[in-house]
């Protein structure tokens, strides 16, 4: 109640001065959408994965990959996240699934209301409709994607080997709100003073719940593991009808 | 750098605020800012800058940011730390573990806004 003049509003008064007690996120309208995006894609059967990594450790490569390796059994669908340009699309595309690319015009990161329009322009894509693994591919950025819920069930996060392992305790945000921690490029590892230990012990120090996988799309090691870790989310949301987050 | 995101959602909300309490002018602004929010403080208080003398509404708002206090919990005792200074701490006091978690901390809070 208002100390000033009684009234039942919180705010006080002197003079014509008004003071209002909010104590309301600036996350809360973020959070409001990716929560209506989640009801949509839990309506429409999709299995969702956002994807968070800096740029250049090899998210559109992976996704090429796990294209070809599932493409012609799960039903594929992909939202690109870039500042600039159609070309992840275009690569995308030429794998024969549907995509839409967002083009954030120099925003660091996809909020849930870009990825809503992103969706809806997708449905309008030839096989949009009937899409069962949805991804999303944020902007490349380790930093601020990490603050925006999208609706997303599973957040990713990637580490390639070149970047250095001591991402997850420098970056730590990132990872403590991803279900999976992908260490990509693991090929150059004789080449890169790259410490696995030291990469999956901060990361599990910030998440202890964190699955890591570590592969490599272009030798194909431990390719497999990120291939069934992806059937078994479609697999437990099929059982479920749903495949929430944490 | 999505700080300005973030001020541009801010200064939405407290034109919607304004209206309903009939205020013509923007004071004081209060913001709580936590330390694992992912937001930075300065680049924030930029943004805020840049942004506000642009409606006559928020013209002379003040920003007032406010950092709530560090707090970690012991994975190992549950024991609840309050550290204030900025690394978290190197051992927990009660069972001396070094396995920690941060305690909320993780969210930018609009606390109050002053108008008239």
């Amino acid at each position: 109640m208002c100390e000033s003049c009684g009234c039942a509003r919180d705010h006080k008064v002197s003079g014509n001065r008004q003071q209002a007690n909010l104590n309301k996120s600036l996350f809360a309208a973020n959070r409001a959408l990716a929560r209506e995006n989640r009801k949509h894609f839990d309506r429409r059967g999709l299995v969702v994965i956002n994807m968070i990594s800096s740029p250049g450790s090899g998210k559109t490569t992976l996704l090429e990959k796990t294209i070809e390796a599932l493409g012609h059994t799960t039903r594929i669908g992909v939202i690109e996240g870039d500042i600039e340009t159609e070309r992840d699309a275009e690569r995308i595309r030429a794998k024969g699934v549907p995509v839409v690319q967002l083009t954030t015009g120099g925003a660091c990161h996809l909020d849930a209301a870009q990825v809503h329009r992103g969706l809806h322009l997708l449905e309008q894509e030839e096989g949009g409709q009937n899409i069962r693994l949805l991804f999303i591919e944020n902007v490349g950025n380790l930093v601020c994607p990490a603050a925006f819920d999208l609706g997303e069930h599973q957040r990713m996060v990637a580490v390639s080997v070149p970047e250095g392992s001591d991402k997850p305790a420098k970056y730590p945000k990132a990872f403590a709100t991803a279900q999976l921690l992908l260490i990509s490029k693991t090929d150059l590892l004789p080449y890169f003073d790259f410490s696995m230990d030291e990469a999956q012990a901060e990361a599990r120090r910030i998440n202890p719940a964190l699955e890591i996988i570590a592969c490599s799309a272009v030798s194909g090691a431990g390719f497999d593991q990120w291939l069934d870790w992806l059937r078994r989310l479609d697999a437990q949301s099929s059982a479920t009808g749903k495949n929430r987050k944490k | 750098m999505h700080e300005f995101s973030l001020v541009q959602g801010l200064m939405e909300q407290l034109t919607k605020l304004a209206a309903e309490h009939e205020a013509k002018r923007i004071l004081r602004v209060h913001v709580e800012i936590g330390r694992f929010s992912g937001v930075v403080a300065d680049s924030f208080s930029f943004g805020f800058t840049a942004l506000a003398p642009l409606a006559p509404l928020t013209r002379d708002a003040k920003l007032v940011i406010m950092s709530p206090t560090l707090q970690y919990g012991c994975r190992v005792c549950d024991q609840r730390t309050v550290k204030t200074g900025d690394a978290q701490p190197e051992h927990c006091p009660c069972c001396g573990s070094q396995d920690f978690f941060s305690l909320g901390d993780d969210d930018i809070i609009l606390q109050q806004v002053e108008m008239e």
